[in-house]
């Protein structure tokens, strides 16, 4: 794909080419043209100069509504229409398309199931009954339901807090290894661009600075700005400095759980409070911690709350950052607990915190 | 209060109240069935072509100040008299409380859901019936519920004009100074009135909450 | 053939009705919108009746009346006055209530008393919402005029009710269009108050 485009030099003789099958990260800050770049490949905006190429074919010539058809979108937060429930949401292109309605039903359990949201429970909810995730992995499941080739997101998980924002950046990334898409992705946290990434194009201006892998961007950036955006000067030296408290990410209080309960009571409590994930303290040194989609796998949805989850490394909030990463990546874990005096205070990421530190 | 009871019983028989109620009530929804219909077309017609609509609200403005009686004098040379004039004189009434709100519904949905439904494929007539039609729902039903009080209120009148109706008994009650009727009649059409308003409500403020953003 | 004192004097007892309820409905409504601004149950208690009596049919309303009050003119005024007041004290109400917290506070803050700050803050901002809701309640109050003949108040709506008990098409001509360019005029001068008062105001 290349194009050329100028208004207001909001895009600035941007060109560039995404290759079939990757995950094409567009990072910048806001401003940069990085959603108007997003915009102008589905033609929700033509370009005043130049042009935008589909497999070599010039967009232009394309019908706008059947070549949007073709190409999935997902945007941040408002994304879903509040007067229809999951299933009219992500049929509502194939009915519009005239398929029939066993299919479409088909369609839209296959898809909640690749999103992990057992159909049976979401079906028919409205949007307005959903958490920030479950909207998300909803709209994630309309922008594949006719199966385009092409995916472009727009800051999809820009609106959730951190710890959810990654569990459905690990999600995105399982699901996407099992679909063959083309991905144009836009944001402007490196840390995601890092995660997500096969290539980053870097923008600033209207205009693209670098495009490369992350180590790429990371260890061989093409100029000042591009290495001021990355942040790669100076962040390995704080290394022996921070504490676990300052990397740790708090915790929200409805995410922990003290008390014998049952599975069953947890899964009402999560989804009464919107959580995708919750941590579960046993005893000040042993700490677990399980996932919606663990529980609602569950067989014995009676069983105690306690008998079940992943277990976790505890940390003090003074322990040094040296000392968990060596102990983390020693015992191959990538997530930790932190603890003060038997309060649980927060959680860290063993990548996120290597990405704040990059 | 056996005495009260009787009074009711043989106003009611004597005034055909049941019988009055159902023409009452068919009236009220027809001309209801017809004006939302006309409302909404036509909120969707401006909508596409909105030059026109100043001139639209503009006329039925001046529709809206006319007394209801008045109105009903210019009807009967066409009409005649009985329930044609009254039901058309609901629906002139009525138009302007749906199509006006229809209107702004159908013109101030958010911009981001018009995006979205641009971004997946929507061509401009699925966004207009798909999305906007359906996301100006709650602004309709209340002006549906402002429709209601009117066309309630008119019905009623339509009594001075052998349509029948309600307005029957109250008039008959007025004439022969039977107060008895006047009390029972004027209570029911009241309540009858202040139901519908309720009903009417409570469809209003369902589908607000249900449209509701999270 | 329609005789043009009648119908003069007709005129002028219509509108006598109309501005004579307007009148009342003003100083009734004022005292009880002020109270709900000040008194949260006053309001709650307000606005839940007002609320109801607008969904009762105006043919009702001059009917019950004719118990309670009697038939003439005073029960006319009476019922006009019930019919029309609703959109006073709501468009009143509103208009006070939502005056800006911080102009308020500046009158607090130079020494106004409660009454001096509805007196001299809260009512001129609120002027354009009252006179909305006057509009609305002088075009209400010219419909129950012509509807209360039926119980023996006189004016246009006389007029219209004899030309129809006699079929006198005319009659009722001669009764309707006055009462409708009465309602024209009427929306026409609130109109015109309205937009002038609010070019006045600062917002």
């Amino acid at each position: 794909m290349t194009k050329i485009y100028k208004e207001s030099k909001a895009i600035n003789d941007l060109s560039f080419e995404i290759c079939k099958g990757e995950l094409f990260v567009i990072l910048g800050s806001s401003g940069s043209g990085k959603t108007t770049t997003l915009r102008l490949i589905n033609r929700l905006i033509d370009p005043d100069e130049g042009a935008v190429y589909l497999n070599s074919n010039d967009t232009k010539t394309m019908d706008p509504v059947k070549l949007r058809r073709k190409i999935g979108y997902v945007i941040q937060q408002i994304g879903l229409f509040p007067h229809m429930t999951v299933k009219d949401n992500i049929g509502l292109i194939p009915r519009l398309e005239k398929w029939k309605e066993e299919d479409i039903s088909n369609k839209v359990d296959e898809l909640l199931t690749l999103v992990a949201l057992p159909p049976d429970l979401f079906r028919y909810r409205y949007p307005n009954q959903l958490s920030g995730g479950q909207q998300q992995r909803v709209g994630l499941a309309r922008a594949l339901v006719m199966d385009p080739p092409l995916l472009l997101m727009d800051e999809p998980f820009g609106a959730l807090d951190p710890l959810l924002r990654m569990q459905l950046q690990n999600e995105f990334l399982s699901i996407k290894r099992k679909l063959d898409k083309t991905i144009v992705f836009v944001t402007h946290d490196i840390e995601e661009s890092f995660i997500l990434a096969d290539r980053i194009g870097v923008m600033h201006g209207g205009k693209m600075l670098q495009i490369g892998t992350p180590s790429e961007l990371l260890f061989e950036p093409s100029n000042e700005i591009v290495s001021k955006i990355i942040g790669a000067e100076n962040k390995f030296k704080a290394i022996r400095f921070l504490q676990a408290k300052d990397v740790m990410i708090p915790l929200d209080k409805s995410c922990l759980i003290e008390s014998d309960i049952s599975c069953k009571e947890t899964i009402n409590m999560m989804i009464s409070h919107k959580i995708d994930s919750c941590i579960i303290k046993k005893s000040n040194s042993d700490i677990a911690q399980v996932s919606l989609i663990e529980l609602l796998n569950e067989k014995d949805k009676a069983k105690s709350i306690l008998a079940i989850g992943n277990k976790l490394n505890v940390f003090a909030s003074n322990d040094t950052l040296s000392s968990i990463i060596s102990l983390l990546k020693s015992s191959n874990e990538s997530m930790a607990v932190i603890i003060d005096r038997g309060n649980v205070l927060g959680i860290v990421r063993i990548n996120s915190v290597l990405m704040n530190l990059v | 209060m056996a005495a009260i009871l009787d009074t009711i019983i043989s106003v009611w028989t004597t005034h055909q109240i049941t019988l009055r109620t159902i023409q009452h009530l068919q009236m009220f929804s027809i001309a209801l069935a017809i004006s939302i219909i006309i409302g909404v077309a036509l909120a969707i017609l401006v909508y596409s072509n909105p030059r026109l609509a100043n001139v639209w609200f503009n006329v039925l403005n001046i529709i809206e100040t006319i007394p209801e009686l008045a109105l009903f004098i210019f009807l009967l040379p066409i009409l005649g008299l009985g329930e044609k004039p009254t039901i058309v004189a609901c629906i002139l009434y009525s138009i302007l409380p749906i199509m006006r709100n229809a209107y702004t519904g159908l013109a101030h949905v958010s911009n981001e859901y018009i995006e979205i439904a641009k971004a997946i494929g929507l061509t401009k007539n699925e966004i207009l019936l798909k999305i906007r039609l359906p996301m100006a729902l709650p602004l309709i039903s209340s002006g549906i519920r402002v429709a209601v009080v009117y066309i309630m209120g008119i019905v009623t009148l339509g009594g001075l004009i052998a349509a029948g109706g309600l307005g029957v008994p109250l008039q008959a009650g007025i004439y022969r100074y039977d107060i008895p009727a006047i009390i029972i009649a004027a209570l029911w059409v009241g309540t009858l009135g202040v139901i519908f308003d309720f009903i009417a409500w409570v469809i209003e403020s369902r589908l607000a909450r249900r449209f509701n953003p999270w | 053939m329609v005789a043009l004192l009648p119908l003069l004097d007709a005129i002028l007892q219509h509108l006598t009705l109309v501005f004579t309820s307007l009148a009342i409905g003003i100083s009734l409504a004022t005292p009880l919108a002020i109270l709900s601004v000040f008194y949260k149950r006053v309001s709650y208690v307000v606005l839940t009746i007002i609320n109801m009596a607008q969904s009762i049919p105006s043919f009702a309303l001059v009917a019950i009346i004719v118990p309670l009050v009697g038939i003439g003119f005073v029960p006319g005024i009476v019922a006009i006055v019930l019919g029309s007041i609703v959109p006073i004290v709501k468009n009143m109400y509103v208009g006070l209530a939502k005056t800006d917290i911080a102009l308020i506070d500046t009158g607090k803050g130079m020494g106004l008393t409660d009454l001096q700050i509805v007196r001299y803050v809260r009512l001129p901002l609120a002027y354009p919402a009252i006179f909305a809701g006057l509009k609305f309640s002088a075009v209400i109050a010219n419909g129950i005029a012509v509807l209360t003949a039926i119980i023996g108040s006189g004016g246009l709506g006389r007029v219209i009710f004899e030309g129809l008990a006699s079929f006198n098409i005319n009659k009722t001509l001669s009764g309707a269009i006055p009462a409708i360019l009465i309602a024209l005029s009427l929306d026409m001068i609130f109109s015109i108050a309205e937009k002038k008062l609010k070019s006045k105001s600062v917002y």
